[in-house]
């Protein structure tokens, strides 16, 4: 049991990025419209936030400093700023996003209207980050996130057609009714979301509240060896349902109800009650992550005291922010807006976050004034470098597809 | 493309080691002797003599301090706020210099904290469980 | 007055050219690091011939990787140099004068 909670910050950290609500509808949005003819963007993107969160991670144990501590001391204040501008709002939307979804999910158990449960999701989220510890954090909402392996369960029992699905993701080709630019902004919308730049400051910063040392950095590559694959399948296993099921009755994803169909239809009301536990962790997860993420960053980039070791008396600044997060994010939910809309503006705010995080990340994790000898090995930085070039490439490509595609309709 | 390939010639050696302002001591953390961030250094203070027409053989200047108190918007886009808000840290309260500039024991208190300490009073300490660890 | 006063200076040598632009200000120091260091000295300015400044620093660095990116920074910076203090004659913001017959130094910082 130990051993399982060792990796739970790698499995939160994956969970509240790769399957926080935005992400549970959008796999199940293209694994209804596409099948799995775009699967094979998961493994890319798994690999990706793979290699960059072991090396943000190494960086933390090995220097004591968080990510974005790192972006204002070796890129300068401008970029750490333009950084922390669109991460700020990333944060801001996603959290927003994820007291729906938690709302959202607490409706799908309990009949009852979302709006009730808003204030409830966000209280819930506060009373967390206000009390309990960070271990006891992660490892309760990591432990019940596993929860979505029932998704992977529903691929099996739903007995598919199972060269047909490889066929599928093995040879993609786009269906008649899309369009290659809704096809490549769908693409870069699971890219960007298996490596959302908050994975990172997450993961960073949680290795320092867990107060990781250089004993530690076999730990944090098994969390994230662990972590991030892991949520990858779970991406690839809710498209898979909504492909074996949602696909061939031509049904389109408007809400959660149609994502947990497919289990539904494998495994009846025990698997739904699986299901719903998972997603409900999941938003939960997320919003604790996010919320999180937009105290580490702004706390970090203006060299306040931050993290849930120190008392709360000890880091106001950081809570109170927090606090102000929670508030707005449930206000603006409050005016009506569709929490998973949001999510998919975000995508906008991810393309100027994505290469500004990145790309410190790399240089420092090179540097042997912070590294010492656990400096990156010549083959890390191959990849690390082709990595970069496809971040790159995302982020150009992410505004002006979003425009044309309308944000894939 | 390497190191040789700089064709210019190493300065005469001296005493003591080198390090670059801008890339080693700007914009990094500073912590008090117990561990806690009390700000960045966003600047650093030189003697006086150094400036407008320099005599042959003049002492070359000494940083006698560390500044911070920068805002966030001049942290941005430049500039230079009020002296008044600007704090200066004399050098002798410098412990060690690495990642992170480490400050001595000292009875000064940092001005960029007052934000922090009211907070601290009039709204977290207000909520109850706010002046314990987390459970 | 404060450091970054001189940080992005244009400077001149005695015929007015200008040679380039302070990116950084290389510091002395003597003493442990880790233990009560001494007061910095001014011991020279990083100079750039062609760019306006350099966060990165590996124009100056024996470090080479990520290799890519270090050759291509060091290429933008190339020509950097050192400017001693002693070869430094006036110092005006925005601009600072070199003293006649300057030298230009690596800029290289060694870690030994």
């Amino acid at each position: 049991m130990k051993n399982v909670f060792a990796v739970a910050l790698g499995i939160l950290t994956a969970i509240g990025g790769f399957l926080d609500i935005g992400d549970l509808v959008t796999n199940a949005v293209v694994g209804s419209r596409f099948g799995l003819a775009l699967a094979w963007v998961v493994p890319v993107g798994v690999l990706g936030i793979c290699l960059f969160a072991n090396m943000a991670g190494r960086v933390a144990a090995v220097s004591g400093r968080a990510t974005f501590e790192i972006i204002r001391e070796r890129l300068g204040p401008r970029a750490a700023a333009a950084n922390l501008g669109a991460s700020f709002f990333i944060n801001l939307m996603t959290v927003t996003a994820e007291i729906g979804g938690v709302a959202l999910a607490l409706q799908l158990a309990s009949d009852v209207g979302p709006r009730l449960w808003m204030p409830v999701a966000a209280f819930g989220v506060w009373i967390v980050i206000w009390r309990v510890r960070f271990s006891i954090m992660e490892n309760v909402t990591g432990l019940l996130g596993l929860c979505l392996i029932v998704f992977a369960v529903a691929v099996f029992l739903l007995a598919p057609e199972w060269s047909g699905l490889t066929h599928q993701a093995v040879a993609p080709v786009i269906p008649e009714t899309e369009s290659a630019a809704t096809y490549w902004y769908f693409a870069i919308a699971l890219f960007g979301a298996a490596m959302t730049p908050y994975e990172v400051f997450f993961f960073s910063s949680g290795a320092v509240e867990e107060r990781w040392t250089v004993k530690d950095l076999g730990t944090s590559r098994l969390n994230v060896l662990v972590g991030f694959p892991l949520g990858g399948i779970l991406s690839v296993a809710i498209a898979a349902c909504a492909a074996i099921v949602l696909l061939p009755a031509g049904i389109e994803v408007t809400s959660l109800s149609q994502v947990v169909t497919p289990v539904v239809a494998a495994g009846g009301k025990l698997a739904l009650a699986f299901v719903i536990v998972g997603i409900l962790a999941a938003t939960f997860g997320a919003a604790l992550e996010t919320t999180l993420s937009s105290g580490y960053t702004l706390a970090q980039f203006l060299g306040w005291a931050w993290g849930k070791f120190r008392r709360p008396a000890e880091a106001a600044r950081f809570h109170v922010v927090m606090m102000v997060t929670l508030l707005v994010g449930t206000a603006v939910l409050f005016t009506g807006i569709d929490p998973i809309l949001v999510t998919e503006y975000s995508v906008v705010f991810s393309a100027i976050a994505l290469p500004l995080t990145y790309l410190p990340i790399l240089i420092v994790a090179n540097d042997p004034g912070y590294m010492g000898e656990h400096v990156n090995g010549a083959g890390t930085n191959v990849l690390a470098s082709a990595y970069l070039v496809i971040i790159l490439a995302a982020s150009l490509a992410a505004i002006p597809l979003m425009i044309v595609t309308g944000a894939g309709q | 493309m390497n190191a040789s390939s700089n064709t210019f010639p190493d300065a005469p050696r001296q005493r003591g080691r080198l390090l670059d302002a801008r890339l080693h001591l700007l914009d990094r953390q500073m912590l008090d002797d117990r561990g806690v961030p009390v700000g960045i250094v966003d600047d650093l203070e030189l003697s006086a003599d150094a400036f407008g027409d320099i005599a042959t053989g003049a002492r070359s200047p000494r940083v006698t301090g560390l500044v911070s108190g920068h805002v966030v918007a001049t942290r941005i886009l430049g500039g230079q706020p009020p002296p008044s808000r600007l704090q200066t840290i004399p050098w002798r309260l410098v412990a060690a210099i690495g990642t992170v500039v480490r400050l001595r024991q000292t009875d000064m208190s940092f001005d960029a904290l007052w934000v922090e300490h009211w907070l601290r009073d009039h709204v977290v300490a207000r909520i109850p469980g706010g002046r314990h660890a987390a459970k | 007055m404060q450091l970054s006063e001189l940080l992005g200076c244009t400077v001149r040598d005695t015929g007015s050219r200008a040679v380039g632009t302070v990116v950084d200000v290389r510091l002395s120091i003597t003493g442990d690091l880790d233990d009560s260091p001494s007061a910095p000295t001014l011991f020279g300015l990083v100079v750039s011939p062609r760019t306006r400044s350099s966060y990165l620093g590996y124009e100056r660095s024996e470090a080479n990787r990520p290799m890519v990116l270090a050759a291509w920074l060091r290429w933008r910076h190339r020509g950097t140099f050192l400017a001693m203090w002693d070869d430094i004659g006036a110092v005006e913001p925005p601009v600072v004068r070199l003293r006649p017959g300057f030298h230009r130094y690596s800029a290289i910082l060694r870690t030994d």
